[in-house]
């Protein structure tokens, strides 16, 4: 019975994390429907700039946390205007290369700025353990998990229950009809795209004591978020808390079941088969796949 | 008239560019051995690309033994030169094996590191017919190809695997007061080649030769693997008394950080190569937890320099010494590059030449006792270019406060080892 | 009643072609240098990938970024069959492309259930699905070690030792895509695949059996892209299912298509022509120098990718086309 548990909080901690991952691209997804191919290489910056501000100026990784913020949206509207704005009127194409290019050059930005050696984040009480009830948990875990779900809960009632909020939700549903409420969907757009990457980004920063930091590390977690976006539904940012958690606990489950070696070909193989039959994933708009939006 | 003109520049313009790129490329200058009193030979490192980071270390290494090759007189009279080139991926390999051996006019090659690199580069160099001496790689299946002019250096993933069974078996089974077929052991792997050739090579050994109990095997994929929990729990439930666990980078430290938390009692951890639990990465990031467990390496600390020979000792402590200079830590990648480089300026000052067929009967006549040079190696190559595994003497260190120290085999160390088996977590100094 | 123009003059659009690959074909009696030889046969190689992959995402709109599962898979059964049965590599070849033919009609059915960057993240999961269990399966394919391809000489054997050779299969296996690519841009069904690309449910509501299409598209890729795998397997010489089912690959295929020219037959090749003389150059270049600027190139790859993709869509091939045609005339022109 502890297994059981120790089991279920292990997937509870891991699935607050890629729901963090996640919930920037859900978000950008649902309001540019651009899918950002390049979303990985931002966690992977955080994680970056975690290791940077550790090492050279001993910062504690969640005192970057509060300056990772403003950094983000600022190299979000950067980016925005320099690459993203022009792509989203534009065909598919255009889109999915854009942010491809865009991921390119960035893992080879960092492995040219800072080598392919691996880093880590080594903070004195990450070997703290808890024992919560019936199962261990660890600090740095706990930590990334509570305050991704600070973020999250912020992120999500601003969105609900303010005037901001209305107008982001209002452009996802409809830019047109928005654009004829007064709105200006390219601000809507840079704010969100800079949201969204900001996410990215503190969730690298709070991952950035558990895991290796290295050039290509965002391309393990942009496949978790892949994954867990389009089994919520993309778009959807209950639905990528959901999915989270389902990716997590398949993941953590069949490992202990199955083997780590076929793991990942568990949360593929789900992704597979709801691309296949639910493709508009568990909450999102039945039909939004074909219809190429 | 016009309209001809300028669709003829249409027509053109593709092959145009075709002529210019082929031009940019004929530019490079057929450098051949252009220095009097040098000469050049090729390395091959992934320096770019995801294992430019053991790439580098080999590169280090090749290059202070370089230095302290033409300290002694360079090879065949002349001094030592390299010409570099990076490998990130196979394509890439075989593509810089021919510029060394067409624009570079090298005659040996020296590399790579990595099994798939190593597989495409010395099939490339073997169409070439000139000579590839291969310092790290571990597929078993290099030397079976029947390539003549292909060496290697080091021992391969079969030979790891013979060690750090033989150490097990050997060695630490009697302090544990069981017979080796008593003994319980689980499997824990990283699953690109180093790991499962080395892994599939024990099992098979402890199995067949030993009559091991083999009570769990796991692989998981280095780079994507975020938790451990749920192999930590497999394992509790396993309750083995030795884990075998190969290692990448920072997978070893994860691991090793969440069996402290999650509790997990082995009796011992043993390791292999210098990746993972073998790397000063590990025990810098887990400091005292790290101590107690093992790693099958080239030898550290406590290494009876005097038990070699006297020159074997000069040549350990002078490559130490400015590795640590250099790089601030003697990695496994340093050591394997030194020795290899340093075996190929034996062989060549035996030969007194580059011709393959020369190079082979001198390669084939060496034999030195272990304890001969850099990392107390000694050598004999068999018909296949492998060179022995009995010389190519392993070791196995143990991490001691911080650091990791030779504690096998006894004859070649001060040190011994301790917390063997491990006590509860707690009780750890 | 329309007479067709002089044979001269149809041969015209397909004059850079010509001119290109009859240039290639006959360097090997001008230049010796094995280097030489061998970056230009990986430019046909990258060349005839690109091309292959632009079937599908090019003509027919079909963006996928996993098609390194087709390259692996005709890379792998080439070695097995080898290794396995003592086949000639040639019937590995074939039989990696049936494998690939039947992998191409899932992604093909797939591809008719999702559009645009759902398809995409499909290709990719595929792709990877694939690399993990080639990776594990010890039995088999002796898992992430890897398989070296046994090395014996001769046509049957798909092996040579010198460098001619090799350059004109690769030339051959150019050619097929290419002639495809031709086919294609000339015939109906390039015709149909076009208005596919361009406006699928328009295309549909005219008539055109726009799922069958696709499918068709996707296969064919597919095939050839799986027989350049055994080709490149048969030329490097070891097969790494970390390699040949990576994402880096499918994205450098579909990044050559793009630069040089999507929807053109010559575009891929050209794309492959810059692309990998300058990777190959900047890597002997900068090799020498101890630090990361190797990695250059890549940021570059990207960035042009991204300048590419917005400003000149229609690729640099047919850009550069037009700008020597024009004469640095601007303005519109008729013949765009």
């Amino acid at each position: 019975m502890d297994i059981f548990f120790q089991l279920l909080t292990t997937s509870l901690l891991l699935g607050g994390i890629y729901a963090l991952m996640s919930v920037g691209l859900t978000l950008i997804f649902g309001v540019m429907r651009v899918v950002n191919f390049a979303h990985g290489e931002f966690i992977m910056l955080g994680m970056y700039l975690a290791f940077w501000g550790f090492t050279l100026y001993h910062l504690d990784p969640y005192v970057i946390l509060l300056f990772s913020i403003p950094l983000f949206l600022a190299i979000g509207f950067l980016l925005y205007g320099m690459v993203m704005r022009g792509i989203i009127a534009a065909s598919h194409n255009v889109q999915i290369f854009t942010t491809v290019g865009l991921s390119i050059a960035l893992q080879n930005l960092a492995l040219v700025l800072w080598t392919g050696d691996f880093r880590f984040v080594r903070l004195d009480y990450s070997k703290t353990v808890f024992r919560f009830w019936r199962s261990y948990v660890n600090l740095p875990q706990l930590i990334a998990f509570a305050i991704a779900a600070v973020l999250m809960l912020t992120l999500f009632a601003l969105l609900r229950w303010t005037h901001f909020g209305k107008v982001v939700r209002a452009t996802a549903q409809d830019r047109e009809a928005a654009i004829l409420m007064g709105i200006d969907p390219d601000r809507i757009h840079r704010l969100t795209f800079a949201m969204g990457i900001t996410c990215a980004g503190v969730a690298g920063v709070l991952v950035s004591p558990l895991y290796s930091v290295y050039p290509t590390a965002g391309l393990q977690f942009v496949l978790i978020a892949y994954v867990v976006v389009v089994l919520g539904g993309l778009g959807n940012m209950i639905g990528a808390l959901l999915g989270s958690l389902i990716v997590a606990g398949v993941e953590v489950m069949g490992s202990f079941l199955l083997g780590t070696a076929w793991k990942e070909v568990l949360y593929f193989l789900v992704f597979l088969l709801v691309l296949i039959f639910r493709p508009a994933g568990l909450l999102g708009q039945r039909g939004a796949e074909t219809l190429g939006a | 008239m016009k309209r001809r003109a300028l669709r003829s520049i249409r027509f053109f313009s593709m092959p145009a560019i075709l002529m210019v790129c082929v031009g940019i490329l004929s530019l490079k200058p057929v450098a051949g051995q252009e220095f009097e009193g040098a000469y050049k030979i090729g390395i091959l490192e992934p320096l770019t690309g995801p294992l430019a980071f053991e790439g580098k270390r080999h590169l280090e290494g090749f290059e202070i033994a370089r230095e302290m090759i033409n300290e002694q007189g360079g090879v065949m009279g002349k001094r030592l030169v390299f010409a570099v080139a990076d490998a990130p991926d196979p394509t890439a390999a075989a593509n810089e094996v021919n510029r060394l051996v067409t624009q570079e006019g090298v005659k040996i090659i020296v590399g790579t590191y990595s099994s798939t690199l190593c597989g495409a580069a010395s099939s490339a160099a073997a169409r070439h017919n000139i000579i590839y001496w291969e310092t790290s790689c571990v597929d078993p299946r290099y030397a079976q190809r029947g390539l003549k002019n292909v060496y290697r250096t080091e021992i391969d993933a079969n030979g790891f695997a013979w060690y750090m069974v033989e150490f097990t078996a050997k060695y630490l089974a009697p302090k544990l007061g069981k017979s080796p077929d008593e003994l319980k052991v689980a499997f824990l792997s990283e699953d690109s080649s180093y790991g499962q050739g080395t892994t599939e090579a024990a099992r098979k050994r402890a199995k067949e030769e030993f009559q091991m109990q083999e009570v769990s095997v796991d692989y998981y994929a280095a780079l994507t693997t975020n938790d451990f929990t749920p192999i930590l729990l497999k394992l509790k439930q396993a309750g083995p008394d030795i884990l075998m666990a190969i290692g990448r980078g920072n997978d070893a430290i994860l691991f090793w950080k969440q069996a402290k938390e999650k509790d997990l009692q082995v009796q011992a951890l043993v390791s292999a190569g210098a990746t993972g639990y073998g790397s000063p990465d590990f025990g810098k990031a887990l400091g005292k937890d790290a101590n107690g467990v093992f790693a099958l390496l080239e030898p550290g600390p406590g290494f009876k320099i005097e038990a070699l020979s006297p020159e074997g000792q000069q040549l350990e402590r002078g490559f130490r010494e400015r590795v640590e200079k250099q790089a601030g830590a003697v990695y496994g990648g340093h050591q394997l590059a030194g020795a290899g480089l340093w075996l190929l300026k034996i062989v060549l000052d035996k030969a007194q030449s580059d011709d393959p067929e020369k190079f082979r009967q001198a390669v084939l006549s060496l034999d030195l006792p272990v304890g001969s040079f850099l990392n107390g190696w000694g050598v004999k190559f068999q018909e296949n270019g492998q060179n022995a595994g009995e010389r190519v003497q392993h070791y196995m260190l143990q991490w001691q406060d911080g650091n990791l120290v030779t504690v096998w085999p006894e004859e070649f160390t001060t040190y011994r080892m301790k917390w063997m088996p491990f006590p509860p977590w707690d009780q750890r100094q | 009643m329309q007479t067709k123009p002089p044979f001269r003059l149809r041969l015209l659009p397909y004059g850079p072609g010509l001119i290109y690959f009859g240039m290639i074909a006959l360097t090997p009696w001008v230049i010796r240098d094995a280097y030489f030889l061998d970056t230009l046969i990986l430019i046909l190689l990258w060349g005839a990938l690109a091309g292959a992959w632009n079937v599908a995402g090019g003509y027919a709109g079909q963006v996928s970024l996993g098609h390194a599962a087709f390259f692996g898979l005709g890379a792998y059964c080439a070695v097995l069959s080898t290794v396995f049965w003592d086949f000639s590599p040639w019937l590995g070849m074939l039989l990696g492309a049936v494998l690939s033919t039947l992998a191409g009609l899932v992604i093909g059915y797939l591809s008719n259930r999702l559009r645009g960057p759902y398809f995409a993240l499909a290709t990719i999961a595929f792709a990877q699905m694939l690399l993990i269990v080639f990776s594990r399966w010890r039995a088999v394919t002796m898992g992430s070690e890897g398989l070296p391809v046994p090395f014996r000489t001769g046509l049957i054997n798909f092996g040579f030792t010198t460098k001619p050779p090799w350059l004109f299969l690769a030339l051959g296996f150019a050619l097929l895509v290419y002639a495809v690519s031709v086919f294609l841009e000339r015939s109906r069904l390039g015709y149909q695949l076009a208005g596919v690309r361009e406006d699928e449910d328009a295309a549909q509501a005219l008539g055109i059996p726009t799922r069958r299409l696709k499918v068709i598209a996707v296969v064919l890729s597919a095939f050839l892209t799986s027989i350049c795998g055994t080709f490149w397997a048969q030329y490097i010489g070891f097969v790494d299912p970390f390699y040949v089912f990576s994402v880096d690959l499918s994205v450098r295929f579909a990044l050559m298509a793009i630069i040089g020219g999507v929807g053109t037959a010559l575009g891929p090749f050209f794309g492959s022509l810059l692309i990998t003389s300058l990777e190959s150059y900047l890597r002997a270049t900068l090799s020498g120098v101890q630090s990361g600027l190797t990695g250059i190139y890549l940021i570059i790859y990207g960035g042009l990718l991204i300048i590419v993709v917005r400003f000149l869509p229609q690729g640099l091939a047919v850009w550069l086309a037009q700008r020597l045609r024009k004469g640095g005339k601007r303005g519109v022109t008729a013949d765009a």
